[in-house]
Parts: structure tokens; sequence; C-alpha cells
């Protein structure tokens, strides 16, 4: 495991921006820290603050108030040619050139370490290659950038950052626009980074399963500030929930997920064992029905010779369906 | 890596000899038919008068101006495309060959009259250059602003197409007030043309050109991190402001000094970065800005070499010929299979 020093620590720092005269401050009192082999999730909710929080933690725009120190050193005394070796960034600016090679791109984050033309060193070499290979990217060095998939965009722009050798890396919604398997991928990765190479990935996201499923650390942005602490910490005082939930979502602690309200349910008497049953369970929970060993309405489930039938009575009329589809399309919908 | 070196060698030197071979291609072809043996003769002083004066006085200084402002044009090009991060910015297109052409309005067709200058003394060459010089930076300035205001690619060529139009609206009324003799000057100026350039003029053409191109090498590396968009740049230590002002000093100095004293050259600026990008197969300015130069170098003697091409005396403006040459390049561009992009 990693030295556990802390890399970045804010105290009482206000964020938001200047615009000639007049300012917007979007949040203040902000206290927060983050460790060397940790990965942190900043989450909240649109137009929170969050990417003004990472811009400011990477020098981009001037803090209104309080105080950033990275690895010990207040960031306003850094000096612009050191910063650079401290911290990356990857924004959420698109790579707006197509035809340039997968590694001319991650051999750009050598830009703080190379001479004044940009030539590549020995060890500059090394680590573009060390970057290209902790990201999987080896095999697509020669590709040009606009060839290869979103995900692996994405992470030829998290390899420039690695090759970029900064202590923390921060990132601005890395997983977005990215289907499930790669935002998963994306995310392993930035802990695995975290993981081998004592590295310290702060990345915001509005992906909450990943969030509270792989992040050591959570800052939770919301009006009135940022929380911190671990996924459980958050989910334990209900800080999370609150944060998140609204008339039509509600959050549960068994799998930390956010699941729609039903606002109106009919209980409904569910008979059968297996698979089937439990998937025919969620099909009527999302039209509204709870189940109910009491209720008059009852469906049972049952197989025979490889196929599963639906019956339902109500105890007048019975009916039979083939599928969950047609059980559910025939039922009165239950949220009604 | 071993592909791509010998390919940016090949490309290199194959361009090299074509720019050589078209070089001494324009020293012999013109109204007076004259061959190899005549042309090297006269070169070296050891020829007939009369061809040495059409070939030092006329064909060389023609065609030295128009390596240097291929040259120029198309490094100022790329200059621009970069910092705006738009693949149809060029000198012409966003307004700044309009800029220089007003500064050089200005001289020509007010201030000439005021203080007559004696012909080809040096100030009459440097009086032009920063006249178009500040035409250049003015423009430069304005699209600078707008595009930091806005992102959107066609909102800055909007901008530049308006700027280009408002200014020949101003020289329209310069025009009006001025006589017969400073028109015609203007008028032949806007056409194009390689050849009207004295040698303490092609001294300072080429002083200017070589301190632009220099100052652009010496960018390079910050050009390669602009690449990657204006966040990425100022993370890995980019002092952006700087930047900016030195390269579009140097795409000033770059575009005025040719305009200046070739006129407005259409389209080389825009099209030739595209064409180096193709034939180098790279976005590395390091190999993309000398192979734009050279390619620059190779289109404006073609063009040149086109010009001349009606012969007995006829020539067909130069402004037109790069037109013809550029005009599908940039076509290539907007709807080539990559489409206007959002990428370049």
């Amino acid at each position: 495991m990693g030295t556990n020093e802390i890399i970045a620590e804010t105290s009482d720092l206000a964020i938001g921006y200047r615009n000639r005269d007049r300012v917007f401050r979007v949040l203040e009192g902000l206290s927060l820290k983050a460790r060397h082999g940790e990965l942190v999730a900043l989450i909240g909710r649109n137009g929170t603050g969050k990417s003004t929080l990472l811009r400011t933690l990477t020098g981009l725009i001037p803090p209104l108030g309080g105080r950033i120190m990275l690895e010990g050193n207040p960031l306003n005394s850094i000096s612009l040619s050191q910063l650079p070796r401290i911290v990356s960034f990857v924004s959420t600016e698109p790579v707006a050139i197509h035809n340039i090679k997968v590694r001319d791109v991650v051999s750009l984050g050598r830009f703080p370490y190379t001479n004044w033309i940009g030539t590549l060193s020995q060890t500059d070499e090394e680590a573009v290659q060390s970057a290209m290979e902790a990201t999987g990217l080896t095999g697509l060095a020669g590709r040009s950038i606009d060839s290869i998939s979103d995900g692996e965009r994405q992470r030829t722009l998290i390899a420039r950052s690695l090759a970029q050798d900064t202590g923390l890396l921060v990132m601005d919604e890395p997983t977005a626009f990215l289907d499930l398997p790669s935002r998963y991928g994306i995310v392993s990765l930035l802990r695995k980074l975290t993981r081998e190479k004592d590295k310290c990935v702060i990345y915001s996201t509005h992906d909450l399963d990943t969030a509270i499923n792989e992040a050591d650390r959570i800052w939770l942005m919301t009006g009135d500030g940022v929380t911190e602490g671990a996924p459980e910490d958050l989910m334990l005082t209900g800080r999370l929930a609150r944060a998140f939930e609204s008339p039509l979502l509600s959050f549960s602690i068994n799998d930390g997920t956010f699941s729609f309200v039903r606002s109106r349910q009919t209980g409904i008497a569910l008979e059968g064992k297996g698979k089937a049953a439990k998937l025919t369970a969620r099909a009527l929970a999302r039209c509204g029905y709870t189940t109910d060993p009491q209720a008059l309405l009852t469906v049972k489930v049952s197989e025979s010779a490889g196929e599963t039938e639906w019956t339902v009575t109500d105890g007048v009329n019975v009916r039979r369906y083939g599928s969950l589809y047609d059980l559910v399309t025939g039922l009165p919908s239950g949220d009604h | 890596m071993i592909a791509v070196r010998t390919r940016i060698v090949i490309a290199i030197a194959g361009l090299s000899l074509l720019m050589l071979l078209l070089f001494i291609a324009d020293l012999l072809l013109g109204s007076t038919h004259m061959n190899f043996a005549d042309v090297m003769g006269s070169l070296f002083g050891k020829g007939d008068p009369g061809d040495e004066i059409i070939v030092m006085q006329f064909r060389l200084p023609k065609a030295i101006t128009a390596v240097l402002a291929g040259a120029a044009m198309s490094v100022s090009g790329l200059l621009m495309q970069t910092l705006f991060r738009n693949p149809l910015a060029g000198p012409d297109v966003l307004g700044v060959s309009s800029g220089a052409g007003l500064g050089v309005a200005l001289t020509l067709l007010t201030l000439t009259p005021l203080i007559t200058l004696p012909a080809g003394s040096l100030l009459a060459g440097w009086g032009l250059i920063l006249a178009a010089w500040a035409g250049a930076g003015v423009v430069m300035l304005i699209i600078m602003a707008v595009s930091a205001r806005m992102r959107d690619i066609m909102t800055v060529l909007i901008v530049g197409l308006l700027l280009a139009s408002a200014i020949s609206a101003v020289v329209s009324l310069l025009q009006y007030f001025s006589n017969e003799a400073m028109l015609r000057t203007y008028v032949i100026w806007t056409m194009g043309n390689l050849g009207s350039i004295s040698y303490p003029q092609i001294r300072a053409l080429s002083l200017a050109t070589a301190v632009g191109l220099i100052i652009a090498f010496i960018m390079v590396k910050p050009l390669n991190a602009m690449l990657m968009g204006e966040t990425f740049s100022r993370t890995v230590g980019v002092k952006m402001q700087r930047t900016r002002i030195i390269l579009l000093a140097s795409a000033s100095i770059l575009a005025g000094s040719v305009t200046a004293f070739c006129g407005p050259l259409a389209f080389i600026g825009v099209a030739v970065p595209h064409v180096a990008r193709l034939i180098f197969g790279t976005t590395d300015h390091r190999t993309l800005m000398p192979g734009a130069a050279l390619c620059g170098a190779v289109i404006m003697l073609l063009s040149d070499i086109i010009s001349n091409a009606p012969g007995g005396g006829h020539i067909i403006p130069v402004n037109t010929v790069t037109s013809l040459v550029g005009i599908p390049v940039v076509l290539w561009i907007i709807i080539g299979k990559r489409g206007l992009g959002r990428k370049f």
C-alpha cells in the first residue's frame, strides 16, 4: 500500500468565478483532504460546482478565499513550471484534431520535462511506454485518435496524464458518454493506478454506482458545501440519500442504488419458486405491485417441459400468459 | 517510428528537389526564350547582357519572392489554424490580408502624395511593410478577442468575413478620394504580383520572413500542446497569454510583409497547411512547419509559372492562379470525407 501521505488539502476554500468586477461565489468553507494511493470520487448534482472545484484545485482558476495545499506547499507559492509536475488534469475538453497518433497524444504529457523543441529523452520514452502499458494501450500506439473507441480515447487521455508523472491526477467526468462496461473499465483502471502507482486520483462523476463501489473517499457536493467520507459513511449518515433523493427517486442502503419511487401500490400474491419467480416479482414491482400473500389477486408461476406459464386469478376470472411482457400488459396498472 | 521518420525524410527531400527544379523552371520560362545555359550564364555574370538584365532584374527577384511569399503565407496559415483551432483559418479567410491591405491602401492612396519617397529607398520598402503589419495585427487582435468569447468556428469565420467587407468598404472610400495614378498602383497591387519587387524590398521581405519563421519555429513546443486545447496547454505550463501574443505577432509579420509587397495572395495560407498535413501524415509542428514552408514555396513557384503561361508578355494575375489552386483544397476541407471538422 501507499505512503498514505496527504497530497491535496483545502481549508476554508471558497470557489467561484471572477468576471471583471463581479464575483460569482459558488461554494465556500470547503475543507477537504486527499491522500496518496486514494481514489476520490467527486459527486453531486448538475450545476453544483464540481468542475469549478476541480479547476480551482489544478490552479486553472484562482480560489476566492481559503487555502489549497499540494504536496505540503501552498498552491499559490508553487511556480508555473513546478505545478505541472505535481498535478495533471484531464478536462472535458474534446480532442479537436483527428490525425494524431495515440502515442503522440501520450507523449504530450511529457511537456513539462522536455527541452524547448519537445525532444523525448530516454526517461521520457520510458515514462510514455509505462503509461501506455498501465492503461493497456500498447496495441493502439500507432492508431489515430479518431479511429479508436470513446473508451480507448478516454484511456489515451488518462495515459497522457499518467505520463506527466504527477502524484495527483485530477479528471473531470472521465466516464461521461461511455457505455456501462467502459465506465467500469475506466474506474477500475483509476483504482488500479492508485493502488499500483501510489497516485491520488480525484475524479468527478455522475455515475453513483461505480463511485460508491470503487472509490476510497467520496466528496459529496451539495448546494451548501462538500461532505467527505468513505461511501459507507455517507450512506450511514443519510447524506448521500438526501443529496440525490427526490419525489421520484429513493435510495436503498442494501445495494447502494437509487430506484424510482412507486407512488401508490397494489398488493398481489405470488406463488412460485426460483429465478422465474424472482423476475416476476421484479416485473410486478416495476408496474406498481407489491407482493402480498393476503391479496386476492394472485399470480402463479409454473414450469412444464421447459416452458414457463403465468396464471392470474382474481377469484372470478382466470387468465394465462406465456411471457412476463404479456403478464404485465394484461394486468391493470398497479400505480393508478 | 522508423516508417514515420523515413516518410518525413523522403517528403522533405522530394519537396526540396521539386522546389529547386521549379525555381530553375521559373527562371527559364517567360516571354523571352532562354535555355538553361543562358540562365546559368546570366546568374554568374557571364551571359548576354540583355539576358542578364531579364534574369537578374526580373526573373530572379520574382522567383525569390515566390519562395519567400509561399513559405511565409503557409506558415502564417498554420500558426493561425492552431492558434484559433480552426481548420479554415488563414490570413485571407480571417480578414488579416484585408487588414494588411488597408495599411497598404492608406499608404498608397493617402500618404504617398504627402511624403514623396525616393523610389527604391529603404524607407519606401519598410513604410509599406510597417503599415501592413499594423493593419494585419489589428485584425488579428479583433479576431482573437472574438474567438476568446465564441468558440464556434463559424462565428469567427463570419466575423472575419464581415471585417474583410468593412475594410473593403473603407478602401472603396479611399479610392473615391484618390487620383487616377494612385488608384492604378493600388488596383495592380490587389491582383497580386510577385514581379514588381525591387532588391531593397526583397531584402526587407527576406528579413521579415526570416524573423517571422524563426519566431514561429521557437514556438513549436507550445503549438503542439495547443493541439490538445487550451485547458491542457495551461495545465502543462504553457503561458497562454504570452504564447498567443507571440504567435499573433509572428503570423501578422509573415502575412503582413508578403501582403505589403505581393498583394493579398488568396488561399495559400489556408490551403497549404492541409496539403502539408496530408503529405507528412503528422500534426507535429516540428515537421509540419518546415513542411508547410516547403509546400508553400513549391505551390507559389508553380502558381508563378502558370501565371506566365500565356506567353507573349501576357500574365494572369497571381491571385487568380492561387485562388484556382487553393479553392479545391478548401472545398476538400469543407466537404471532404471528414467534413468541416471540429477537427483538423
